[in-house]
């Protein structure tokens, strides 16, 4: 499923982090289900996927806070479990973040900067004043963008070498949004790190993000390099005759019918010939999410009886509804 | 044990609220009692004179303790501190603080003593059943009460964070139980007179100074093994 997995194991030594076959079960049900990826260095990854995915069982695993039921977990070469030496270099961000009651925004920077060794008070004074944060309100006060906007300075000006977002941005409006990623990427550029990103507004970060891990049901769907993953797929439209017989043999994520024209979202087709009135548009990071992620729940045995009539795919994923 | 240290400092960014304010509730308590007394005149008779509030310092820290347990530490993990190192700093400040509000206390009873119950003839901090001779061994009969408070504080956080509210109901319930099945035992078997003779013979610095020590390891032991797989 993934291609990094096959990577050298002395390349995968090397890297931040390094699932190898990881689940996490919670009786009856697989949070994470033989999950391997590798996340190299220096790199942003988009962790994507829907609510429930187990984008956060992973991040909560990759920090030592959850505990995995089988496979292996390396970070920075490690285990992260009550590994000092490793988490001293995370820094976790996540949308749930609870603070002290008895804390003001000041604190929680003030608690980040004396934690993290490589803590830019500069850059933190910069993000307070662009997010406009009253450095002396109780955090408990704070609205829910406010409340986000100290999880985002917190992370960005840690300067961890993992640093991990996980939908940081709720209750941010657009342009706080729009703030959060270009200072993330100026920062990026200027000094490079590891930085995972999860986040369902995929549009939103497909130009930010280098490396995508797409997980459903606690499982890897899609796992490769952005760029790459948005050439390999392509939306094809024309008369149906034309459209079949062009994507027979490829892998097919969506096609719809209508009269006698058919649309379809393919990967792995590298031509583009004109021929029969076929007409090919680019496939966006979201599209192909939202395809690859429905096309699998089509083709995938059901787990469980109550999510819906069985036998809707066949086994090589040409099945989609049609 | 720079890593402790960070976190005793991270424990006082608001140290008007960490540390003024037990010390201003101690005062505001020890303040009404006063005025209570100084009301009230001749109606309390001189062995009537005496009050259990200092008891309320004693509650005021160990709740301190259990929203430590359940703010802090959830806030501290996702800054890449360990649990054990929470949790040593978490001890060791229990130990220093329980110390230097015993410190205080032992000032505040040696006041009261001089100035006769502050001019009332109050018992507020020099209680009959807490007062022994030698200040040292006063000190820890002050102090060692807080590390129990601190521990039990503790522990209930550290069973909300692993098991969540219904964690704090099962021990809460399976305390009380044991605790009367005890009252049953005692009872029906007529050992109320040797157990309070039993209470009578062990002396002041047993009873605040190494019981509620006991408790205090018993407590922060069984609290590491359930805080190791707590999560945040």
């Amino acid at each position: 499923m993934s291609e990094l997995a096959r990577e050298p194991s002395a390349q995968r030594a090397t890297n931040p982090v390094s699932l190898t076959g990881v689940s996490k079960r919670y009786r009856e049900v697989a949070a994470l289900d033989g999950v391997s990826i590798e996340l190299t260095e220096n790199t942003i990854h988009g962790l994507l996927g829907r609510n429930g995915a187990g984008k956060t069982t992973l991040m909560h695993i990759l920090t030592g806070q959850a505990f995995e039921t089988a496979g292996d977990v390396r970070v920075f070469g490690e285990h992260p479990y009550e590994n000092a030496g490793v988490l001293n270099r995370v820094c976790f961000v996540k949308e749930s973040q609870r603070y002290p009651d008895w804390f003001v925004v000041r604190h929680a920077l003030k608690a980040a900067a004396l934690l993290y060794p490589d803590w830019d008070e500069t850059f933190a004074t910069d993000l307070v004043h662009d997010f406009d944060l009253p450095l002396d309100r109780r955090i408990k006060k704070l609205s829910r963008g406010q409340l986000s906007a100290v999880g985002v300075v917190i992370g960005l000006a840690a300067q961890a070498p993992l640093t991990i977002f996980d939908e940081p941005y709720l209750g941010l409006d657009a342009v706080a949004r729009q703030l959060f990623y270009d200072r993330l990427l100026a920062d990026y550029a200027e000094r490079p790190r590891t930085i995972v990103l999860s986040t369902h507004l995929i549009d939103e970060v497909s130009d930010l993000i280098e490396h995508v891990v797409l997980l459903d049901r606690g499982r890897v769907l899609l796992d490769g390099d952005a760029e790459t993953l948005r050439g390999d797929a392509v939306t094809v439209s024309g008369p149906s005759g034309a459209v079949s017989s062009f994507i027979s043999g490829h892998e097919v994520l969506h096609r719809e019918d209508v009269g006698g024209m058919a649309r379809a979202t393919v990967r792995g087709v590298a031509e583009r010939p004109d021929l029969g009135g076929l007409s090919f548009e680019p496939v966006s990071l979201q599209q192909l999410v939202v395809r690859t992620a429905q096309s699998r729940r089509d083709a995938e045995p059901r787990r469980r009886v109550l999510d819906g009539p069985v036998g809707a795919g066949s086994a090589n994923g040409n099945g989609g509804s049609s | 044990m720079n890593r402790l240290l960070t976190l005793l400092r991270i424990q006082f960014l608001n140290w008007r609220l960490s540390l003024a304010m037990p010390v201003g509730l101690l005062a505001l308590i020890l303040g009404i009692n006063l005025a209570i007394f100084a009301s009230i005149g001749d109606a309390a008779p001189p062995e009537g004179r005496t009050t259990g509030a200092i008891m309320s310092i004693y509650i005021i820290i160990g709740v301190g303790y259990l929203q430590s347990m359940t703010q802090l530490f959830p806030f501290a993990l996702g800054l890449g501190v360990t649990r054990r190192a929470f949790y040593s700093a978490t001890a060791l400040l229990a130990v220093v603080e329980a110390l230097a509000y015993g410190a205080l206390l032992l000032v505040l009873s040696l006041v009261e003593r001089a100035s006769g119950g502050w001019g009332l003839g109050l018992k507020f901090f020099a209680i009959d059943f807490l007062v022994v001779d030698d200040p040292l061994l006063q000190w820890l009969v002050y102090a060692v009460p807080f590390v129990a408070a601190a521990a039990l504080g503790i522990f209930n956080g550290v069973v909300f964070k692993r098991w969540g509210q219904p964690g704090v109901y099962a021990v809460t319930i399976a305390f009380s139980v044991v605790l009367a099945a005890a009252v049953v035992l005692v009872s029906w078997q007529g050992w109320w007179p040797q157990l309070g003779g039993w209470f009578a013979g062990q002396g002041t610095t047993a009873l605040f100074g190494v019981y509620p020590l006991v408790l205090a390891l018993l407590l922060g032991g069984a609290g590491w093994l359930v805080i190791r797989r707590a999560t945040p």
